[in-house]
């Protein structure tokens, strides 16, 4: 394991594309996270000039509401696209490369080839988790000081639950990069599937005439992104009339956690079958 | 065209070789009488559609022969590469290396080129070598003499796609040296080098031959096997014409063009040789087919015998290409 894992490093630490993507995606992640507050804000303060009444200013970043809310953000599927594409990336190119064959030819076997793609899959999922924890446990403290371990307790489930987003989100990716074996149709399909299909679908699936329960929320992209559904800010509860989300369901979790297991099943079969 | 192979690369490769290969092999020379089946074929069929790209293929490949699969442009050789190599599935048959089912451990005691040089092109020479080491359980210890073998031990930290496809060629028979591997597999390892750089390869893969490693070669050029290979198998179509022994599947028929002071009294005399076939006259020259094998001093001999003294005897060889397209015309 440990091996592969070595093999893999080698491949994609050297690689600058990585890095500029990679790059990108903290980039606006970081915009998106700091400017959420102040943007939100402004949709208040646009609200308020039609009201007798004005809504006050929203804070997002204060304990315990901060893990959730940064989850959410992070998990918007304009933000998870970033590192889904680098995924892709990472693995057409051993196709448009033949570097797969090379790899086979010398004694690789197919299932350590896709098992090395999935472990940088969990890194990858890791390293943002972590990334996001700590930054929102700065944010955080920067807001509203370090009063006592109660506020890792609402945390925690937040933190975990955008593991299991990002995780199924980048395995989805990982199953289309094997499945067309071309980057550019991938990024395409992958891009078109997750920003603009899937919200269509959605959308007449949640019209309330035709469905009753929330089938739309067992949509593959759908599912991943809302393990934590909606941000911990009561004002656009009121405004737009969802409910306040407590905590990360285990049933929210599986669901994804399923997805990414068939589709990873169907990779390794089609993979045993398929000539390279 | 391509400006591959420096000057002293020829060089380069007799002495590293002479220095650095002996060691590790010796063991591996003293077996080779032992004659151990490296590779065996069963009945391999593959189809794609409509194409039948290998059609019911079966040969065997012993240690230390230099194995040829002979060949035109899509006679099956690469796709039998590829099925023994795990790339693609095989439809029909079976294969085996080292007496054993195939695995990616014997994968790993295979080194091959096998259609383009495939790296990563934003990887250096060094770097590409250490992801081949690493998938083979090698250390690095090797890549340096691989890399001088090749000469591109100079160039060993630019990226693979600076390098000339000369340079790629070298980098992927570079990749394939990697560890001394048992066996060496080679499509058409000479495709697009010039004629200096065909020299060199085909240099180098004798002198890994004499060395004991087993070689896979697949070539469409005559030419290159019978110079190279000591075994080979004619393909067409995805099936087997011939197999065997380089000298006797591509054994030529030679004429011979005598011409004497007195033509008359040759033509009789050289009637009478026991495997004369045929002979037809140009000019002065009188141009004689035998059925046989025969050395230019026999014959000379033989008609000394019978009274005639030639002024003029040459060995005339059918050009190869010719012979190719015979052989495969004579199967169809």
């Amino acid at each position: 394991m440990i091996k592969l894992l070595k093999i893999e490093l080698k491949k994609i630490l050297p690689y600058k594309i990585f890095w500029i993507l990679f790059g990108l995606y903290f980039f606006f992640l970081c915009c998106g996270i700091l400017l959420a507050e102040f943007m939100i804000n402004n949709m208040v303060d646009d609200m308020n000039r039609h009201m007798p009444i004005p809504f006050p200013h929203v804070t997002i970043y204060y304990f315990p509401d901060v893990w959730q809310n940064l989850a959410f953000f992070a998990s918007i599927r304009f933000v998870l696209i970033f590192p889904a594409i680098i995924i892709m990336i990472l693995i057409t190119n051993e196709f448009t490369f033949k570097t797969i064959r090379q790899n086979i030819i010398n004694g690789m076997s197919k299932a350590e080839f896709m098992t090395s793609k999935l472990q940088i899959i969990f890194i990858m999922a890791l390293l943002i988790t972590i990334v996001l924890a700590i930054g929102s446990f700065i944010i955080g403290v920067s807001h509203s000081g370090f009063t006592d371990m109660a506020i890792f307790s609402k945390g925690i489930p937040f933190i975990l639950g955008f593991f299991v987003s990002i995780l199924a989100f980048l395995i989805y990716a990982f199953f289309l990069a094997f499945m067309l074996r071309n980057t550019g149709l991938s990024i395409a399909i992958f891009t078109l599937y997750s920003l603009i299909i899937e919200p269509i679908i959605s959308g007449f699936l949640r019209s309330p005439f035709i469905f009753k329960n929330k089938i739309y929320n067992y949509l593959p992209i759908n599912t991943a992104i809302s393990v934590t559904e909606y941000p911990a800010i009561p004002i656009l509860k009121k405004v737009m009339g969802f409910e306040l989300q407590r905590g990360v369901t285990f049933t929210a979790c599986l669901i994804p956690i399923l997805y990414s297991a068939i589709m990873i099943g169907i990779v390794y079969w089609a993979m045993s079958k398929k000539d390279l | 065209m391509f400006s591959f192979f420096t000057g002293n690369f020829l060089q380069d490769i007799v002495t590293n070789f002479r220095t650095s290969r002996l060691k590790p092999t010796n063991k591996r020379l003293h077996n080779c009488n032992l004659l151990n089946t490296i590779l065996s074929i069963q009945s391999l069929s593959k189809r794609y559609g409509k194409i039948q790209a290998v059609n019911d293929l079966s040969f065997e490949v012993l240690q230390g022969q230099v194995f040829g699969l002979l060949g035109p442009n899509g006679s099956g050789k690469t796709t039998t590469l590829s099925i023994i190599l795990d790339l693609v599935k095989s439809n029909k048959g079976s294969f085996s290396w080292f007496d054993s089912p195939p695995s990616k451990e014997s994968r790993k005691r295979i080194g091959s080129v096998i259609e383009s040089p495939n790296f990563f092109p934003y990887l250096t020479a060094y770097r590409n070598l250490q992801v081949v080491a690493d998938i083979r359980d090698q250390d690095y210890d090797d890549i340096e003499r691989v890399l001088k073998l090749t000469g591109l031990y100079e160039r060993r930290n630019s990226k693979f796609k600076t390098y000339s496809f000369g340079m790629k060629q070298r980098l992927a028979i570079a990749s394939a040296l990697l560890g001394n591997p048992e066996v060496l597999i080679l499509d058409e390892p000479t495709n697009g080098l010039d004629p200096q750089g065909i020299a060199q390869v085909r240099e180098l893969i004798i002198k890994v031959a004499g060395l004991g490693m087993t070689i896979i070669l697949a070539s469409h050029l005559l030419d290159e096997v019978q110079k190279i290979c000591t075994h080979v198998s004619v393909l067409n179509k995805g099936k087997k014409l011939f197999s065997g022994e380089v000298s006797k599947v591509l054994a030529i028929s030679d004429s011979f063009e005598l011409s004497s002071t007195d033509p008359d009294m040759l033509q009789k005399a050289i009637s009478t040789h026991p495997l004369f076939q045929s002979f037809s006259e140009t000019g002065l020259l009188l141009q004689v087919y035998f059925k046989g094998e025969v050395q230019p001093n026999e014959i000379n001999s033989f008609l000394y015998q019978q009274g005639v003294v030639l002024t003029h005897l040459t060995e005339r060889k059918r050009s190869l290409e010719q012979h190719f397209l015979e052989l495969l015309e004579e199967k169809i």
